[in-house]
């Protein structure tokens, strides 16, 4: 029982040895890292630390404000064209020299994308971008199909981080091609220009991040730092009490007292840029009717869901909107009410005869996701509404049986069409899964909202695509979780405005260790 | 006696192929990996990208006999989701699971054996009514309800042992436990009966009469003659009931062992993981039975080839 | 009938077993009546209904504690319902669920032991194949992975559960009903001209009740642990529905803060398979001649 026995004296020790060495207990941890490929809010944890985008932001600022990255200086050279000029010395973290090359390579891996993971990834955001060409070793060209609004923004993503060429495409058959299975060994053995090195990854079980010497920008603050998979709630708490983790990931409001308690730990959290929603199948023979699925969505009192479920400190929208999302936050649209009245007398004039209405729910994917599954029956069953929970792992959202579901809707990049607009749009995720309709007049408004030049043309259609949703609801957004994270006192570390949901940034300025 | 070997050989060939065929179409019939987290989001024609992609567009009887040819070439195929050898993965995570599995068993024997031999002797007096009382409240108490009371007390409350992963020899001390509470009941109650049943015999008394010491009458005689049932008893039921209180443990003090791969790869529909780590489980459980078998032949001719 | 000596002897008068039996079986008696009975009268005597749920009022402590709420003796959990309640009520669907994976297991490997040990020949190969398959494979393994493809549901579960242990009984049969069939006074029907099914009824089947009532009360217990541990891990029933191992499961995260969810499933978990197991081992004792004997 002496000084918590040997795996304090070991933490002790490599503490003196390697004072900034971290450990990061995460509940899930990416089983491929690539980030052209993945858009998980797991594998949105990972990736920041070891790869460079051409253009980042200043993710401490919630408004959008561009910096240089991989690209020092980007112009538009004509409608559809942008020239950016590469920062000049970066290296891989395998030692080679960052290339115009190795730039068109990533880029064109999606926007001409061949490999199936990449296909699936590239058409939802990326569809307007033709291609990236060669100018010379330090210039680049970007083509667009249309004239596009979100230029910076879209070159900003996570998806078209930058990898090299010739180390990719030497990893397996020939070296000269890229072949699938070199994307499928890159991302078992990533590698980028960022402030760490991915120094050992075991999928699904551990990511060891090491200083990058070579690193273009800022030194990064800490030499290593490791994340370990502890999927239980109760053993992540556990395991910041007995000290094997420094930061732990993803604490449900329920737990925070228990860590606060602690007079050596702290939490930080903050409502995440992300919906946890509820969708409905517009197509279910007992759903047809949009008054029902309205009754179904004004039965749920929401506020009291994040005052039971989440202490209050989540965020419950009155549309589909959030506050990233800069001019185009439209918080004065009422798309999304309770009104338990009004959804009684919508179910007496609907179709609905007492139908059960299954409600699936992943069971632990979502902080408080069976919680609150359990709670909407509840509360459906106040106004009439006969509802059952269905916990299962399988994605019931593309099934023809589908009722209504729990899901989220993630900002993947600081606009509404990085949220509302990849998943609602036509021929997108949810049309293509046979739970949302959409028609040519639909289609037009999406597009207005996409590519309308002028912000106030934009929101005009985004004010009448809302109207719609509301009119023949497929979706109710439930409220921005609050996600927490429970570290040791010595540490400063807080999630940051300016990123997508769950990025770990451990780069120069975003976490400072107290000196011991 | 080679007879015998070979016979023993040829039925665990018989039940693995068979154990791999029902692994493959029960998989399958249950749905495919795109009807997990990993079609989340996905359309209509994404799927049918991604389901040429995992190579599931083939027919069943396609897929079944080159999955089979496959395992004849030594190659058990790819994760779907992790995309590397499905050997590589099973290997990292089946050592961890022989660890802890070991050092449940060697706590296991340690105790129990003591526990039931005192059992046996005393079981008129209230030592064995203790002996036993104690082994069936060890029965009665699931291993996740001890695992999660130790947490509470020994790691939460009192940080006294760590709780994630196996990385230094305190790692195994709360996982041992709560594997062996169960094995320790079971054993303990096997060892009990099987020194009942010799004492009562023939030689024992002879080896009285020899005028032999008590001690050694009982340690010699009794614990070796006993010895062989419990070595059987602990190569079947036990192994297997380890095994079995293996996910659990595993998923609270995140182990990195091969049941938490097992119930992760079967949620996932990743068919390539599930298979192997079920064959190889299984294969592991064969082997140890035929072992325990041929031992059990070896230890006491009496039993002979008559059966089975 | 000569031969009855060396067959175990039918289990006598309830009244005898009593008598004959200690203080701890006598308790284990009467703890397993008092859970039955509570179980059974779980709907009259369980204070609310075990799924209402009350937001404002969740994670209240039990009776005497500060916070505590009027009527929930035992606490609320996390989404406001009586933690009491959905004990009692989880208490019914675990010994329901385990009855009934019980008698599912008891017949079908009961019919496939009779059938391999009266048949003999192929159906007994492949029946004693099919056993050593399910030896193979650690079935708590098999269990996890089939409700993990085949999703958790009522219906899966008490599959599973009927699965679980059908190869003890046909192995237990299969090996008395070969000892029996040897034995002079089945000759003596075959002579007479008994047909198959006429012995099997008449002359095997009372042989082997004792045998088969310690097998089934044993594995009462193996199935109640099995579900609890299914249901532990998030595989057993949906919720809102309970059982106690899903109580456990659920309220574990809240262990530190809010013991009282865990506490009541865990200590009935516990007060079931100790009392199902005193009184099987008790059973097996007097049902075991060689043991009765010394």
């Amino acid at each position: 029982m002496k000084t918590l026995l040997m795996t304090t004296a070991a933490t002790l020790l490599a503490g003196s040895a390697f004072a900034q060495s971290i450990t990061v207990g995460a509940a899930n941890i990416s089983d491929y890292l690539d980030p052209g490929r993945d858009h998980s809010n797991v594998g949105s944890q990972f990736y920041y630390n070891s790869f460079d985008t051409l253009i980042d932001r200043d993710h401490s600022k919630l408004e959008p404000e561009w910096v240089p990255a991989l690209a020092t200086e980007w112009k538009l050279i004509d409608d559809v064209s942008m020239e950016l000029k590469l920062r000049a010395g970066v290296k891989f973290h395998n030692g080679e020299a960052l290339t115009a090359d190795d730039v068109v390579f990533s880029l064109n891996r999606m926007y001409q994308a061949t490999f199936a993971p990449y296909v699936v990834r590239s058409k939802d955001r990326l569809a307007n971008f033709a291609e990236a060409v060669k100018i010379d070793d330090y210039t680049v060209q970007i083509k667009v199909e249309r004239p596009e609004p979100l230029w910076e923004t879209l070159v900003s993503l996570q998806q078209v981080m930058i990898i090299p060429e010739d180390y990719t495409k030497a990893l397996s058959g020939d070296p000269e091609v890229a072949e699938d299975g070199d994307f499928e060994a890159f991302s078992l053995a990533p590698v980028g220009t960022g402030p760490y090195a991915i120094s050992e990854f075991i999928p699904g079980q551990k990511v060891v991040y090491s200083r990058f010497d070579g690193f273009w920008g800022d030194r990064a603050p800490l030499e290593q730092a490791t994340v370990i998979r502890i999927p239980e709630t109760a053993s992540r708490i556990t395991a910041l009490k007995t000290g094997e983790a420094d930061i732990v990931t993803n604490i449900a409001p329920d737990q925070l007292d228990l860590v606060n308690a602690d007079p050596n730990l702290k939490t930080e959290g903050s409502a995440t840029a992300l919906f946890h929603v509820m969708i409905m199948n517009v197509n279910h023979p007992h759903l047809t009717d949009p008054k029902i699925r309205q009754a179904m969505s004004l039965a749920i009192d929401r506020d009291l869901l994040n005052d039971a479920l989440w202490l209050g400190k989540a965020i419950v929208p009155s549309t589909h909107t959030m506050a990233e999302m800069g001019k185009l936050h439209m918080p004065e649209l009422t798309t999304f009410e309770y009104n338990p009245e009004r959804a009684r007398e919508l179910l007496a004039q609907s179709s609905y005869d007492g139908e059960e209405i299954v409600f699936d729910a992943y069971p632990v994917y979502y902080t408080n996701g069976v919680l609150a599954a359990q709670a909407i029956t509840e509360m459906w069953a106040e106004v009439g509404i006969k509802g059952r929970v269905n916990v299962t792992e399988t994605w019931t959202g593309a099934s023809p049986d589908l009722m209504a579901r729990s899901w989220s809707n993630p900002m993947y990049f600081a606009d509404p069409f990085g949220s509302f607009g990849v998943m609602w749009a036509p021929n997108g995720p949810s049309e293509g899964s046979g739970r949302f309709n959409t028609d040519a007049e639909y289609a037009a408004i999406w597009e207005r909202f996409r590519f309308s030049e002028e912000v106030e043309a934009r929101k005009a259609a985004f004010v009448e695509l809302m109207e719609r949703i509301k009119q023949d609801p497929p979706v109710l957004p439930l409220y921005r979780p609050f996600e927490s994270w429970g570290m040791h006192k010595g540490i400063s570390w807080a999630p940051q405005l300016g990123h997508i949901p769950y990025v770990l940034d451990f780069r120069a300025g975003a976490i400072a260790l107290a000196d011991s | 006696m080679t007879l015998y070997v070979l016979r023993t050989l040829l039925k665990m060939v018989l039940t693995l192929f068979a154990i791999i065929t029902l692994v493959f179409f029960a998989t399958r019939m249950s749905g495919s990996p795109l009807d997990t987290a990993l079609g989340d989001g996905l359309t209509e024609e994404d799927r049918t990208l991604m389901i040429e992609y995992f190579g599931l567009d083939r027919s069943l009887w396609y897929q079944y006999l080159a999955y089979l040819r496959g395992i004849l070439e030594g190659n058990f195929g790819q994760s779907f989701i992790e995309r590397r050898p499905v050997a590589d993965i099973v290997a990292e995570r089946i050592w961890p699971t022989l660890q802890l599995l070991g050092s449940a068993l060697a706590l296991t024997i340690v105790v129990s054996v003591p526990l039931g031999v005192t059992a046996a002797l005393w079981r008129d007096s209230w030592i064995g009514s203790a002996v036993m009382g104690l082994a069936f409240i060890g029965y009665a108490v699931p291993n996740f309800v001890i695992a999660a009371f130790m947490v509470l007390i020994f790691a939460f409350s009192l940080n006294w042992l760590p709780v994630v992963g196996n990385g230094t020899p305190w790692h195994f001390i709360m996982p041992t436990i709560a594997m062996s509470g169960v094995l320790i009941a079971a054993l303990t109650r096997f060892t009990r009966n099987a020194m009942l049943d010799v004492l009562g015999q023939d030689f024992m008394r002879t080896a009285r009469a020899k005028g032999l010491p008590e001690t050694v009458v009982i340690l010699k005689h009794g614990l070796r003659n006993a010895g062989v049932t419990v070595l059987s008893v602990l190569g079947l039921q036990i192994a297997g009931m380890a095994a079995a209180g293996n996910v659990v443990v595993e998923a609270i003090f995140s182990w990195p062992g091969i049941g938490e791969l097992l119930v992760s790869a079967a949620i996932m529909r990743d068919y390539p993981v599930l298979q192997f780590g079920v064959i190889s489980v299984a294969f592991a459980v064969v082997v140890i039975n035929a072992l325990t078998d041929i031992a059990y032949v070896v230890a006491d001719p009496r039993t002979s080839m008559a059966k089975g | 009938m000569t031969a009855t000596t060396n067959i175990p002897s039918r289990t006598p008068l309830l009244l005898t077993l009593w008598k004959d039996s200690n203080a701890i079986q006598k308790a284990a008696v009467l703890i397993g009546l008092a859970l039955l009975l509570m179980a059974l009268l779980a709907p009259l005597i369980a204070p609310f209904d075990p799924i209402t749920q009350s937001l404002i009022s969740r994670l209240r402590p039990p009776l005497g504690f500060e916070r505590y709420k009027d009527g929930f003796y035992l606490g609320t959990d996390e989404l406001g319902r009586d933690v009491l309640s959905r004990s009692l009520h989880g208490l019914q669907l675990t010994l329901g669920l385990a009855l009934a994976g019980a008698c599912i297991g008891l017949l079908i490997g009961g019919t496939l032991g009779l059938l391999a040990g009266l048949r003999r020949g192929w159906a007994e190969n492949v029946i004693m194949a099919a056993v050593d398959l399910q030896i193979a494979v650690p079935f708590t393994l098999l269990a996890l992975l089939i409700l993990a493809l085949f999703g958790s549901s009522l219906t899966v579960m008490i599959c599973v559960l009927g699965i679980a242990g059908w190869e003890q009984y046909a192995r237990i049969l299969r090996a008395e009903v070969r000892k029996i069939t040897q034995l002079p006074f089945i000759e003596a029907a075959r002579a007479s001209g008994g047909g198959q099914r006429y012995i099997a009824l008449t002359h095997v089947l009372p042989n082997i009740v004792s045998p088969l009532v310690v097998q089934f009360t044993l594995s009462l217990s193996n199935i109640v642990i099995l579900e609890s541990t299914m249901s532990f891990l998030g595989l057993g029933v949906q919720p809102p529905t309970a059982t106690l191992g899903s109580m456990v499961g659920y309220g574990r995260d809240y262990m530190p803060t809010a013991p009282w969810i865990v506490i009541a499933p865990a200590a009935l978990i516990i007060l079931v398979t100790f009392a199902v197991q005193i009184l099987g081992d008790w059973l097996r004792d007097r049902a075991d001649v060689r043991l009765r004997a010394r």
